[in-house]
């Protein structure tokens, strides 16, 4: 191992001492002869480099190294070699004689000199003013990833990317810099090889209901990813800004031979977490208690001795008869519980699923040609039974340049994907079901009130959930294919002319089909076949058509005046199409699973279109890369906005010192880089609905004898006002490189105000309506941002680090004129939330638990709730009233975390690579409805409960942990803190070791070769005893659309995958 | 150079023909702008003000029914949305029955507006019949009547909105006194009387919507609700005599033949309940009804027959769960009050049930409304008609304005109306010189679950003493309030009271 500590050895000396012999060799010589020169390419660690490109200087000929390094052309003397390979620094070196000439190419840390892609263009990093985070695409490839957004978690400061469902193939959720809006969206713009995709927010339940961007989208193709987090750098983008825009560039042909990669990787997929329920055993503890309490409490003379055929006489029924409220089942206290199953139904719906994934790719250049084609297949299998996810994708890149002047390209990119999820997420969904169903049946697993079984009477009534995951159909098809043309033409030097024509159409088709034998009761399953028998079939067509034309003009003035500027043009539509079709009073026909056998079928069609028409322009400038200015402005008209706001301004100014480059730090040798840069900009969220701001009437029938009557009325309150949402961000940042940039950081202070926010404002009801769609309110985002990349150690044993740290805190700044807040409603009992000025948004307003009531605690008059008794939670009397309700809510917690962080370490030794990625949150909490659901007060004896309730109170002489009162509780239940969880994490999503097998291949066919091991989120741990995923969102708890609160209801556990990978390059 | 001047010629042509399309007009709803252009649109207008009454029924329920002296609906552990209804809570200015009426009357009364707006502006160059017109207009002024008739009897004082407002004006609109809101009333209600069309013209696609007389029995309700007593509150009632006034209405109601009282034929009993029928609405009792529908898409059925039914009533009879919540079961003071042999008390209520699993039900509740054979395929989509006024309740009405003192006779206009309300509902009709109360007494049975209960006590002055003496009899679980007269009205709903601070005040007592 080797013993290059950091700060013992700059590998960097070596650089510097090639750099003063290629200038030295630049002096010399002149000659014209001809000569031959070989020589192998290594990298830093001397390992043999193939595919480097070399090429000579002015000319078109070029060859590049092979499987081991090496190579040989013939040139002249006195002409410049040109060596390259991808993120690695060119090198360039004069020939002064035949003979051999070796290279050692270093990557490129000098991130100085890398080029960013930016809105409408690239610029070099160490120009940059405004707050950029960069994903390097490489790492794509080193680990299996299904989608685009999944590679981001963890990596960038200030990004936060929730996995908020364990379905496979289905959208994450992304925010830059925390939530600034309250119902218009806070996921970023999405921006494709510079077309601006179509923004979408995840609805109240916190699913992409008509698709999300990043969909089908194969992570293969992507080359680089940047975010654009402050208000300067995406206020381009003007009024979809305002939540960061993500430019995501896709592979493009290299220079050289023709390069053929084939990925490829398999793997098991699983379950990363078991929720802890009451196991079989403990449900009947847990039941004998309560049914013994339900019938001591139900009459005088009633004791828990008694016996089930005592009770059965007591109660007159008829022999054979049961009341299971008051009566035991006698099998349970059996020997084997008399034949009735014990089941796991966590056990009996997760499985280890397969997955694998193939991709080939093709790229090159010539002269004229720059293409990259690519195949991609992937499959799937989720944690659950029953859930798959398949895609097929493919991508061509076509550039050509048809003379010095003119070039033309094609990118298109053809995808399908099919999904099946049975519905297995979400309010009683089959996970929930499956949680609270009891673990004490009559039949197995797979026959519970489902086909010719009647449900156990001791049990839920719910059907099977294995039944239904076996059973039931829930596919969505989706058709999508992303193509853009765009031609360039160089007017003048320095001035060219670009415009672009882009279209995404995504076809979606879901269907699902439920057959009558899996729901409903055996009755009904007997007396009316096919009436439960449920299908529908719905769809949509989304287009977004985007036409942008710019003019760029950049030019240096004197070496030292860089000006680059920038005007455009662009016209953008979006347009949906919806189709849902469902089946009305069960099925005709039994197994068929198309709506033709449905008994009726109801069906409807919408449409809706906006425009976006805008300008821009743009100027960056600076004086010997010391001294950074930019700016840019945009007016954005849309259909969207109120007749009176229909163009919207929003501009943005930055500026940067490059310190380093000042005469005192030029020569430092501690100090390679320093940038202070500071940036204002506004930016806007037009995610306001294609017709919010019109009078728009709706269908309000009625029948007169028996027949509909159609009818029109107003469905809201015009507002011509309605404009976007606005942000105005500060920035204020620095970049700092050390030791040749072996330690490179950046800090990142932002202070961020969304006003005008779009928001359902109430007003008086005699409008005809409750609320009315206005631009009010703001909120506050403040934030520091940190990263930095450290090389430990060099030489054979490498060992770099990156850590990324956010810290966002949240608070409403104001709602509507005289508002102070607006209590979200809840459709589950009294409202859990809150919007406070002055409170981070989405506050957890609920009861404190503290304790449990003791007989002294009675005597003393402690506030009760409802009739409270010894053994029921004592809730605390906020306000001292004596009583306890609702008005004893208090603020306790907020749903974002105050920090988030990712650290990657990457080690390599010879040809082994091991990358391991920790990631995680602390300071937000979750208010959990899940848990609420598993582990309320007064639930019933059937459902299965949080294990916690292993340690209930029991008696005052067996209080368990204090945590749970009795079991048998009958004064109801409030919202509090029972089924609050801190949302910290602390998870190593990522550990994947590589080895290079180029080193065992001799072929020549094959130029590189790589065989990896993954293991995803093996290990982890956190704080929520109430669900799988702190993250997760699938249910709307508010019911409402005004006030949207996605939560957990029932969210899978993150997937667990071990996967094994090749990479092949020829 | 040359191509550049193309080129950028071609993007301004580009970036002109584009401006118009930010004028995107919406694809799949009409606006307000396009709209009422054909006679059609404005017949469409006018559904669109009837399309209010299908949360009516719930809301007699919730709000009258569920009040009164019928139902002893306080529930376990305080989490349902009546717990407060029945008990007289103060803090009920939130509650989302309360919330609901307000929201809803109003929101029909603005369809009204909005429909008499474009009738005024559009109507004369659109619709060339006039008395199609004026058909219109008294059938959106009639609804406008009918829900600020529902405010008044639920909230007293409410701002009078007689044209489509904009929020800005609204927020500068304060209650009425309840004098003027009436004045709005009875000129609607006029109005409607005198344009409206005989039930019998109706086609009969039309059979449902708002006629004549319907309109002359509002009228009269009106009349009578203004002279019942006042309470010192500014309530539905105003102490005015106009017991006259209604009579005369229901008179011309009683004269006109539009309706018929359904009498039992030979021994059968069933007349009462064929008034209910599945397979008998708009039956001659029918004076005006709120209509539903099943199978439509999207649904036009009711949920008011299962509101009151607890779900284990179906599951007892092997049907799927309606999502009635909790029971809310019916008074033993109510239960009581039927004589032995009193068909109406087993059509109306249904006592307790036992389902399979073993649990049994004791208590009583409504099932009115229920025909178990008309299950719906989906639980918010019933079918049945829900009857506002009836020919019964005119007879009745009639009688209640003769014991105050309106023309008429003892004999015939009371005593014999309830004997055969009576011999109808299986008892003998051997009634002589039935008093107020005994009329009520009546109404009480008769009317039994369709929310006539509260407002009765309320218009009749029997509030103040039937209250009190219920509570102390049946509340055996000390859950209700001490009964004051400021809970003849309901508080104004809290979003109102939160929308401007002072633009409303609060009634007193909450």
């Amino acid at each position: 191992m080797s013993k290059n500590l950091l700060f013992t050895s700059f590998s960097g000396k070596k650089l510097f001492v090639l750099f003063l012999f290629s200038l030295f060799s630049l002096t010399s010589l002149f000659a014209q002869e001809s000569v031959n020169i070989n020589g192998k390419i290594t990298d830093e660690n001397g390992l043999a480099m193939p595919a480097v490109s070399i090429k000579i200087k002015g000319t078109t000929q070029g060859v590049s190294t092979d499987a081991n390094g090496i190579y040989a052309i013939k040139t002249t003397i006195g002409a410049t070699l040109v060596f390259q390979y991808l993120s690695y620094l060119p090198q360039e070196i004069v020939v002064s004689k035949a003979g051999m000439i070796n290279v050692k190419l270093v990557e490129a840390n000098t991130k100085l000199d890398e080029v960013v892609v930016v809105g409408y263009g690239t610029q070099k990093k160490g120009n940059v003013t405004g707050a950029i985070a960069t994903f390097k695409a490489d790492k794509l490839e080193e680990r299996p990833i299904v989608r685009v957004d999944q590679a981001l978690v963890g990596q960038m400061a200030g990004v936060s990317v929730k996995q908020t469902s364990g379905t496979p193939g289905k959208a994450f959720s992304i925010q830059v810099r925390g939530t600034g809006s309250i119902s218009a969206g806070n996921e970023p713009l999405y921006v494709l090889d510079g077309f601006p995709l179509a923004s979408a927010s995840p609805n109240g339940s916190g699913n992409f209901s008509t698709g999300n961007p990043l969909d089908n989208i194969n992570p293969n193709d992507i080359e680089s990813i940047q975010v654009l987090k402050d208000a300067s750098a995406a206020a381009i983008y003007g009024s979809r800004a305002a939540n960061g825009v993500v430019l995501i560039t896709t592979k493009r042909g290299k220079s050289g031979k023709p390069t053929i990669t084939l990925n490829t990787y398999a793997g098991t997929v699983e379950r990363s977490k078991k929720l802890d329920m009451l196991n079989g055993a403990e449900w009947i503890d847990r039941a004998t208690e309560m049914i013994n309490a339900q019938w001591v409490a139900s009459g005088t003379g009633r004791t828990a001795s008694q016996t089930t055929d005592q009770r059965r006489t007591i109660l007159g029924l008829a022999p054979g008869a049961f009341n299971t409220t008051f009566m035991l089942d006698d099998r349970w206290a059996q020997p084997g519980y008399g034949g009735l199953n014990v089941i796991d139904w966590q056990d009996e719906i997760f499985r280890t699923g397969l997955t694998q994934n193939y991709q080939l790719g093709a790229s090159g250049a010539t002269e004229t040609v720059n293409y990259y084609v690519s195949g991609n297949y992937v499959k799937q299998e989720g944690m659950v039974k029953g859930m798959d996810y398949e895609s097929y994708s493919a991508r061509a890149n076509v550039e050509i340049k048809a003379n010095d002047n003119l070039k033309f390209g094609v990118n298109i990119a053809p995808t399908y994907s099919v999904t099946n999820d049975p519905g297995v997420e979400g309010k009683d969904n089959i996970l929930h079901q499956a949680l609270s169903m009891s673990p004490i049946q009559q039949d197995v697993a797979g026959n519970v009130n489902v086909f010719n079984s009647t449900q156990y009477i001791w049990g839920v009534s719910t059907n099977d959930p294995l039944a239904k995951l076996n059973n039931t159909i829930g596919l969505t098809k989706k058709f999508r294919t992303l193509g853009t043309v765009f031609g360039e033409y160089k007017i003048l030097d320095g001035l060219t002319f670009k415009t672009t024509v882009n279209l995404d159409n995504t076809d979606n088709t879901s269907k699902s089909y439920t057959p009558y034998t899996i729901t409903g009761s055996l009755t009904t399953r007997t007396t009316s076949p096919n009436l439960g028998t449920a299908g529908s079939y719905g769809g949509y067509r989304k287009r977004t058509f985007v036409n942008e034309n710019t003019l760029s003009y950049v030019k240096t003035f004197k070496d030292k005046h860089d000006l680059s500027l920038l005007v455009g043009q662009a016209y953008n539509s979006d347009k949906i199409e919806n189709v849902n079709l469902s089946s009305v009073g069960g099925f005709g026909v039994g197994g068929i699973t198309t709506l033709g056998s449905a008994s009726a079928v109801n069906g409807s069609t919408n449409e809706a279109m906006n425009v976006l028409i805008s300008y821009f322009g743009r100027v960056q400038y600076n004086f010997d890369q010391k001294y950074l200015f930019s700016a840019s402005i945009r007016r954005d008209g849309s259909s969207r906005f109120g007749t009176n706001n229909q163009y919207g301004i929003f501009p943005s100014v930055s500026a940067g010192w490059n310190i380093a480059k000042e005469s005192f730090l030029k020569d430092s040798k501690k100090i390679s880089e320093l940038k202070l840069r500071v940036s204002y900009g506004e930016s806007g969220n037009y995610n306001i609905g294609d017709y919010s701001s019109r009078a728009l009437l709706g269908s309000n029938n009625y029948t007169f004898n028996g027949v509909p009557a159609y009818g029109q009325a107003l469905i809201g309150v015009a507002n011509p006002n309605l404009s976007w949402e606005k942000s105005k961000t500060t920035d204020i940042g620095l970049d700092i490189g050390l030791f040749q940039n072996r330690i490179t950081a950046s800090v990142d202070y932002y202070n961020k105000l969304n006003t005008d926010l779009l928001l359902n404002v109430p007003i008086p009801g005699v409008t005809g309506f409750g609320t009315q769609l206005s631009n009010t309110g703001s909120v506050r985002n403040k934030g520091l941002e940190f990263e930095v990349s450290t090389r430990n150690l060099t030489g054979d044993f490498q060992w770099n680090t990156s850590v990324n740290v956010s810290h966002n805190s949240n608070e409403v700044v104001s709602l509507a004129s005289g508002q102070s807040q607006i209590l979200i409603p809840s459709s589950f009992d009294v409202s859990h939330s809150l919007l406070r000025v002055g409170e981070p948004m989405y506050s957890i307003y609920v009861v404190r638990q503290e304790g449990i009531l003791t007989q002294q605690d009675i005597n003393n008059k402690v506030a009760l709730f409802g009739s409270q008794t010894v053994g029921d939670p004592k809730y605390k009397d906020a306000n001292g009233d004596g009583v306890i309700d609702a008005n004893d809510r208090e603020i306790v917690g907020h749903p974002n975390p105050d920090w988030t962080y990712g650290v990657t370490n990457t080690f390599r030794y010879k040809g082994f690579d091991l990358t391991v990625l920790v990631q995680g949150q602390t300071g937000g909490s979750i208010y959990s409805l899940l848990g609420r659901a598993l582990g309320r007060t007064g639930q019933g004896v059937p459902d299965n409960a949080l294990g916690f309730y292993r340690d209930r109170w029991r008696s005052p002489d067996s209080p368990g942990a204090g945590e749970v009162g009795k079991a048998y509780s009958t004064f109801g239940r409030i919202k509090n803190t029972d089924w609050l969880y801190s949302s910290n994490y602390l998870r190593v999503r990522n550990i994947t070791m590589g080895y290079d097998l180029g080193r065992q291949f001799k072929s020549k066919a094959v130029k590189g070769a790589r065989i990896y091991v993954t293991a995803e989120n093996f290990f982890g741990t956190d704080k929520y005893k109430g669900g799988f995923n702190p993250e997760a969102s699938n249910t709307n708890l508010s019911g409402s659309d005004i006030f949207p609160e996605a939560g957990d209801y029932g969210g899978l556990p993150l997937p667990k995958s071990l996967i094994l990978g090749l990479n092949f390059t020829f | 150079m040359k191509k550049l001047i193309y080129i950028l010629l071609a993007g301004t042509a580009l970036i002109t023909s584009c401006k118009k399309s930010l004028d995107q007009q919406p694809i799949s709803n009409n606006t307000t702008d396009t709209y009422f252009s054909a006679p059609n649109d404005f017949l469409q207008g006018i559904n669109a003000v009837y399309n209010d009454l299908r949360t009516y029924p719930d809301r007699l329920l919730n709000l009258s029914e569920t009040r009164s002296d019928n139902l002893y609906a306080v529930s376990e552990g305080g989490v349902r949305d009546w717990e407060g209804i029945n008990s007289f809570f103060k803090t009920i200015a939130a509650n989302p029955y309360v919330e609901e009426a307000w929201s809803k009357d109003f929101n029909g009364i603005s369809r009204a507006n909005t429909l008499l707006d474009q009738l005024t502006k559009n109507g004369a160059a659109v619709i060339p019949d006039a008395t199609l017109r004026r058909r219109y207009e008294a059938e959106a002024k009639f609804l406008r009547a009918f829900y600020y008739f529902d405010l008044v009897r639920l909230f007293g004082k409410v701002p009078i909105i007689d044209h489509p407002v904009l929020t800005d004006e609204a927020l500068n609109i304060p209650r009425s006194p309840v004098a003027d809101v009436y004045a709005l009333i009875l000129s609607d209600l006029q109005f409607a009387a005198d344009n409206l069309p005989l039930a019998s013209a109706y086609a009969v696609a039309d059979k449902g919507r708002a006629s004549k007389h319907a309109a002359k029995s509002l009228l009269a309700l009106v009349y009578m609700t203004r002279s019942g007593p006042t309470y010192s509150i500014e309530g539905p009632g105003l102490g005015l005599n106009e017991w006259s006034l209604a009579a005369a209405q229901l008179n011309e109601v009683i004269s006109s033949g539009q309706y018929t009282f359904l009498t039992n034929t030979g021994t059968a009993t069933t007349a009462y309940s064929s008034i209910f029928a599945y397979t008998n609405e708009n039956n001659r009792e029918v004076v005006f009804n709120v209509e539903f529908a099943t199978g439509s898409n999207p649904q036009l059925g009711a949920t008011y027959p299962w509101l009151l039914v607890p779900d284990g009533y179906f599951q007892s009879l092997g049907q799927p769960n309606q999502g009635g919540l909790e029971i809310r079961p019916v008074s033993n003071n109510m239960l009581a009050s039927y004589e032995t042999g009193d068909i109406r008390k087993a059509f109306s209520i249904q006592a307790g049930y036992s389902i399979p699993r073993g649990v049994t039900e004791v208590r009583s509740f409504y099932k009115k409304y229920i025909d178990i054979t008309k299950v719906p395929a989906s639980r918010t989509d019933w079918p049945i008609n829900f009857i506002v006024l009836r020919y019964t309740d005119i007879l009745l009405l009639k009688a209640e304005c003769v014991l105050h003192g309106a023309a008429g006779s003892q004999t015939t206009d009371v005593d014999a109306v309830v004997n055969n309300v009576r011999i109808r509902a299986g008892l003998p009709g051997n009634q002589v010189n039935v008093t107020l109360p005994q009329l009520m007494e009546e109404r009480r049975k008769e009317f039994a679950a369709e929310g006539s209960r509260w407002h009765d006590l309320v218009r009749s002055g029997l509030v103040t003493t039937v209250m009190p003496a219920w509570i102390a009899a049946d509340d055996v679980r000390k859950q209700i309030q001490p009964f004051t007269p400021n809970y003849i009205i309901y508080p104004v709903p809290q979003s109102q009271l939160d929308v401007k601070t002072g633009l409303y005040t609060q009634n007193s007592g909450y």
